[in-house]
């Protein structure tokens, strides 16, 4: 998979951030607070327009200068953030789907987890942090390989 | 209840692997159906039990019951709304409860689903499955107060489903005769 993941975000269904982390040197993570927080109201306004819409994926968001942003929004409102540096290898919607699957899963877990407080900010879980932390390094790490 | 094939058996996430790549599928583990029913049983009895006076404490056991169920509830949904479409409307998500949620928990649909269309939505269950088994010796009014405390449970279930899936809501059950009851949803308004 040739995909550089730069950052995963996952918001909250009142768009609170639970989750945010930088996987790229190459910006602060302050820009990803940005573009996630950008992204939130891109996805509003692509659900509210297509009411028809109703798979999980919503693809490109919108690309700013050398990262483009993919959304995702479960049916508990849940929406997964993913930036990737744009390269010029072509980007295939299996894999960045196959990726939000991936976390999506990882989310679940974690909110399944009896002890897990529903009403807390921030996912403060480790093994979810481990989860998403191999997704989003495996795959920057393979197009260094590349 | 019945959490019997695989897929939903780890709905609490208890057999995931250390590196968080939890089994959602495949090597999740069975439960047998008679440990959720005593277990129901007995969460039920031990909330009673430990109340000082029933009558009026009543109110303290609701709340309780009704918020474990909501707990359950949340975490239901996330799990199994996860291969699905987005719903559309809240009638989308009421059929989901009375279809597939009710698939999950009591291996049955819902036999019967009226809606004034203002907000209000009566589920009617003609064989409760929790109901299946139970009666008393008068029978009639006696029995359905007996078994009113095992519907709270059930109560917080659906309102913690729907509001994970953005509907929030108001939820009262009641039975008259023993194996039926029906649960009132009335939706709040946004």
């Amino acid at each position: 998979m040739s995909i550089d993941i730069n950052c995963i975000a996952v918001i909250g269904k009142q768009n609170n951030p639970l989750y945010i982390k930088n996987y790229s040197s190459s910006h602060p993570d302050l820009k990803y607070h940005y573009i996630a927080h950008t992204a939130i109201d891109v996805i509003e306004e692509r659900v509210l327009n297509n009411p028809k819409l109703t798979d999980a994926y919503l693809g490109l968001l919108y690309a700013m200068e050398d990262l483009a942003v993919y959304g995702f929004m479960t049916n508990t409102r849940v929406k997964i953030i993913l930036v990737i540096a744009v390269t010029d290898n072509v980007v295939k919607d299996a894999d960045i789907k196959a990726i939000f699957t991936k976390v999506h899963s990882a989310y679940v877990s974690h909110v399944c987890n009896p002890f897990h407080n529903l009403d807390q900010d921030f996912v403060a879980s480790k093994r979810f942090s481990n989860a998403v932390d191999h997704i989003g390094q495996q795959n920057s790490r393979a197009t260094i390989d590349v | 209840m019945s959490f019997l094939s695989p897929t939903t058996s780890s709905i609490f996430g208890g057999s995931g692997n250390e590196d968080g790549t939890s089994a959602t599928g495949h090597g999740g583990m069975l439960v047998n159906e008679s440990c959720l029913d005593f277990l129901m049983m007995e969460l039920v009895d031990a909330m009673c039990r430990t109340a000082i006076d029933e009558d009026t404490d009543r109110e303290v056991i609701f709340y309780k019951l009704e918020m474990l169920g909501y707990r359950v509830g949340q975490s239901l949904v996330e799990r199994f709304t996860v291969d699905r479409p987005r719903f559309t409307d809240t009638l989308d998500v009421v059929k989901f409860i009375c279809k597939d949620l009710w698939v999950i928990m009591f291996k049955k649909q819902v036999d019967n689903l009226k809606t004034n269309h203002r907000g209000v939505y009566v589920l009617q269950d003609n064989n409760f499955r929790w109901f299946m088994r139970m009666s008393t010796d008068i029978g009639g009014t006696d029995s359905s107060s007996k078994a009113t405390p095992y519907l709270w449970f059930p109560c917080g279930v659906i309102r913690g489903a729907l509001a994970n899936l953005g509907v929030s809501s108001v939820v009262m059950a009641e039975t008259s005769n023993l194996p039926q009851c029906t649960f009132q949803i009335k939706i709040a308004k946004s």
